[in-house]
């Protein structure tokens, strides 16, 4: 479905290399794991994945589904079901949040030929989204994550991810700072909405989720690069016992 | 060695129109000799002065002469002004054609006892005490030409009192309409609203130019809220895109009253709006927030005073502009806090989303304290679209055009939101919408040096 090889990308502005040969294979029906030090450059991976301009790729390949991501811009990514839950969602004052999502799940639904929803219909169709997230509606009468709580722009992104039905998702730390309940919740939504011909990738810093989805591969990325792969043992391991081993490793594996 | 420069003096060449004016009312003549010989002794203003550093008055001074409007010479379509009648306002209107009082569109109708709304020319020449006592009292803006050629001209225009303890559920909806016409005229309108003790209302004043001609129009608003009054001012300028718009709203607050206003900015080729509201006893609470929604080649300057004269006020003031094209907007933000007047909050902020390459924004907020417990903030920022907000709402799968739109319009809709009125709120929400929905370009790059 996914297949990144030898991705390098630089911070547009000022050139600072940040991915320095990132080679992932994600395949249908998959959830990844990918874990690694602050600063290790998963959020950046996320972001190119879907379209950032901030971030210029020098090197490498996105493929998806057969085509070249690079060459579209992040709403025809969008459309064709790449959707990433930010790490740090963005506050949109003055526009609520059911009128992006309207706005999106139309938009989406039209790129692939699918029906559009009037409000009404839309209505309908969101309640049942709100219920698998534990949402409260009066959510969505506010403005996009202004004013909401950590957990409750998480849940948004969530609900959002519910909502447009993407293909392929990126969820950015979306368990971090989640009681226990939100976290279940969360884990419950992120469930149902995986699928045979959907791929899923946590971004995580805790194996605690992993207690509730449960991946087929973890990552661990360190220095703009995938430094190691295997089980839910290895989140296990990382959990325990730090980073710090698998640094060394990885200095040996160089020399 | 001086090279001064000649001074413009178109608005003292316009006084010898003052003849065309009836002299029912002692009162109002006395105000319109005084005024006029202000006019005469009141130089008229260049970017030389600190209070127009950034407007230019050309789009005043250059072009055809103005006339008083002639009726003759009006063109308008009746129903096209009944499109802009509220029903919330059925018996609570006042219709002005170029500054001339219409008794056929104005309706007024089943007022509470002793509430008056009508033509302040004829309270006047009825020598009613209460125009007497209250008219050009608190339009005090010192040596500005503007408000004295406004007062030079003094006949037609809206009177609204409300009796003490008198609530008026119906919004006053004073419609100035501005018609095509032959020749580019001025109009001089002015509005006296007293508020008597605990009574409650809510007036709109809206200036409407019907099409794209010049015309050249001065309000003067003046607003006298007594004890515990509450009062709600609604100001919406649609002007031609040709027409100059000077206004000077003003209005003095008293113990325990609340004055909320919100002034619209959509029309006209430059406005100059000088919002004044004065403090003149402890616990008021008042709120000046103004949107402004500009393209092409508009000017809208706003200079505002919140003047604090006594203590524990609270005010607020949430300025924001939007500006595409070559437009330009400017702010000046005075807040007055005199001496001995502790316990003032007070919020000022000045926001502006510049669309544009070639937009121009000109921002000072501007304190001026004399007492020590007092909590003041203000603030002015400039901005254009952030990356990281474009970027959610593509990754969500809009087109930059559509997230600028809805950018756009979210960042518009905060000043718009407190607006009770339904028929105004979605009047202002359309007239949002279809401004974000025609500038939803992406701006040009900036060339690089
Ligand atoms: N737009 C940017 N401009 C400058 N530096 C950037 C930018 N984006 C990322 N970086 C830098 O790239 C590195 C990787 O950042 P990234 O956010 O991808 O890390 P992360 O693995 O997600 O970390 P965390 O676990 O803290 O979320 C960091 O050093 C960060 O400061
Ligand atoms: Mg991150």
């Amino acid at each position: 479905m996914l297949e990144i090889k030898n991705l390098h990308a630089v911070v547009a502005e000022e050139g600072n290399e940040i991915l320095k040969g990132v080679d992932l294979t994600i395949n249908k029906g998959e959830i990844h794991a990918i874990m690694g030090p602050n600063g290790s450059g998963k959020s950046t991976l996320s972001k190119v994945v879907a379209g950032h301009p901030a971030y210029e790729v020098t090197e490498g390949e996105v493929i998806y589904e057969g085509e070249d991501l690079l060459e579209l811009e992040p709403d025809e990514r969008a459309h064709k079901g790449i959707f990433l839950a930010f790490q740090y969602p963005v506050e949109v004052p003055g526009v609520t949040n059911s009128r992006l999502l309207r706005e999106a799940y139309n938009t989406i639904a039209k790129e692939q030929g699918r029906e559009e929803l009037d409000p009404l219909q839309f209505e309908d169709y969101v309640k049942e989204k709100l219920e698998l997230v534990n949402m409260k509606p009066e959510l969505l009468e506010r403005s996009v994550n202004a004013g909401f709580s950590g957990g409750e722009k998480k849940r948004n992104e969530i609900f959002q991810m519910a909502v447009l039905n993407p293909r392929l998702s990126f969820l950015d730390e979306t368990d971090s700072g989640l009681d226990i309940d939100a976290l279940k919740t969360v884990a419950n939504g992120i469930n149902s909405l995986a699928g045979e011909d959907k791929a899923i990738v946590l971004v995580t810093h805790y194996q605690r989720i992993l207690e509730y989805v449960d991946p087929d591969a973890v990552h661990v990325m360190m220095d703009g690069k995938i430094a190691k792969s295997g089980d839910k043992q290895l989140a296990f391991k990382l959990e325990e016992e730090g980073y710090d081993w698998l640094e060394k490793e990885v200095q040996v594996n160089a020399q | 060695m001086s090279n001064a420069v000649k001074e413009n003096t178109i608005l003292k060449d316009l006084l010898t129109y003052q003849t065309h004016l009836n002299g029912q009312s002692s009162l109002l003549e006395k105000i319109r000799k005084e005024s006029a010989e202000k006019v005469k002794n009141t130089p008229f203003p260049t970017t030389r002065d600190e209070d127009w550093r950034f407007t230019n008055l050309k789009p005043l001074t250059r072009g055809g002469d103005f006339v008083p409007d002639q009726e003759e010479s009006s063109e308008y379509d009746p129903s096209e002004l009944e499109e802009y009648f509220i029903p919330e306002s059925e018996n609570t209107r006042l219709v002005f054609i170029n500054g001339r009082f219409s008794t056929e569109y104005s309706s007024i109708d089943d007022l509470p006892e002793g509430t008056l709304i009508g033509n302040l020319a004829e309270f006047a020449a009825e020598d009613n005490k209460i125009v007497e006592e209250h008219l050009n009292q608190y339009a005090e803006y010192e040596e500005d030409i503007f408000t004295y050629f406004n007062g030079a001209f003094l006949d037609d225009g809206s009177m609204v009192y409300i009796p003490q303890d008198t609530k008026v559920e119906s919004p006053i909806h004073i419609l100035n309409f501005y018609t095509n016409s032959d020749q580019d005229f001025f109009t001089n309108p002015r509005t006296l609203v007293v508020a008597d003790k605990f009574s409650k209302s809510t007036v709109i004043e809206e200036h409407i130019g019907l099409s794209d001609n010049r015309y050249l129009t001065v309000p003067v608003v003046e607003l006298k809220l007594f004890e515990g009054a509450n009062v709600k001012h609604l100001r919406i300028q649609r002007d031609s895109r040709q027409a100059i718009h000077i206004s000077r709203p003003v209005a003095h607050v008293a113990q325990h009253s609340k004055y909320e206003s919100y002034t619209i900015t959509l029309g006209a080729r430059l406005s100059r709006n000088d919002p004044k509201i004065v403090a003149t006893d402890e616990e008021v609470d008042f709120t000046v927030d103004g949107l402004v929604l500009i393209d092409g080649d508009q000017i809208a300057d706003t200079h505002s005073v919140m003047d604090h004269r006594q203590a524990h006020a609270t005010s607020h003031q949430l300025h924001k502009c939007v500006i595409n094209g070559e437009a330009h907007s400017v702010f000046n933000g005075k807040i007055f806090v005199r001496q001995g007047a502790q316990k003032i909050d007070s919020f000022q902020e000045n926001r502006n989303l510049l669309l544009s390459r070639d937009g121009h924004v000109n921002t000072k907020p501007q304190l001026e304290i004399f007492a020590d417990d007092v909590v003041c903030t203000h603030g002015a920022t400039i901005g254009s679209f952030e990356d990281e907000e474009l970027f959610y709402l593509k990754s969500r799968g809009l087109s930059g055009e559509k997230a600028r739109e809805l950018i756009t319009y979210g960042f518009a809709l905060e000043t718009i939101e407190n607006i009770e009125v339904d028929s105004i709120h979605q009047l202002l929400l359309k007239e949002v919408e279809r401004y974000s929905k025609s500038h939803r370009d992406e701006p040009e790059a900036k060339p690089v040096a």
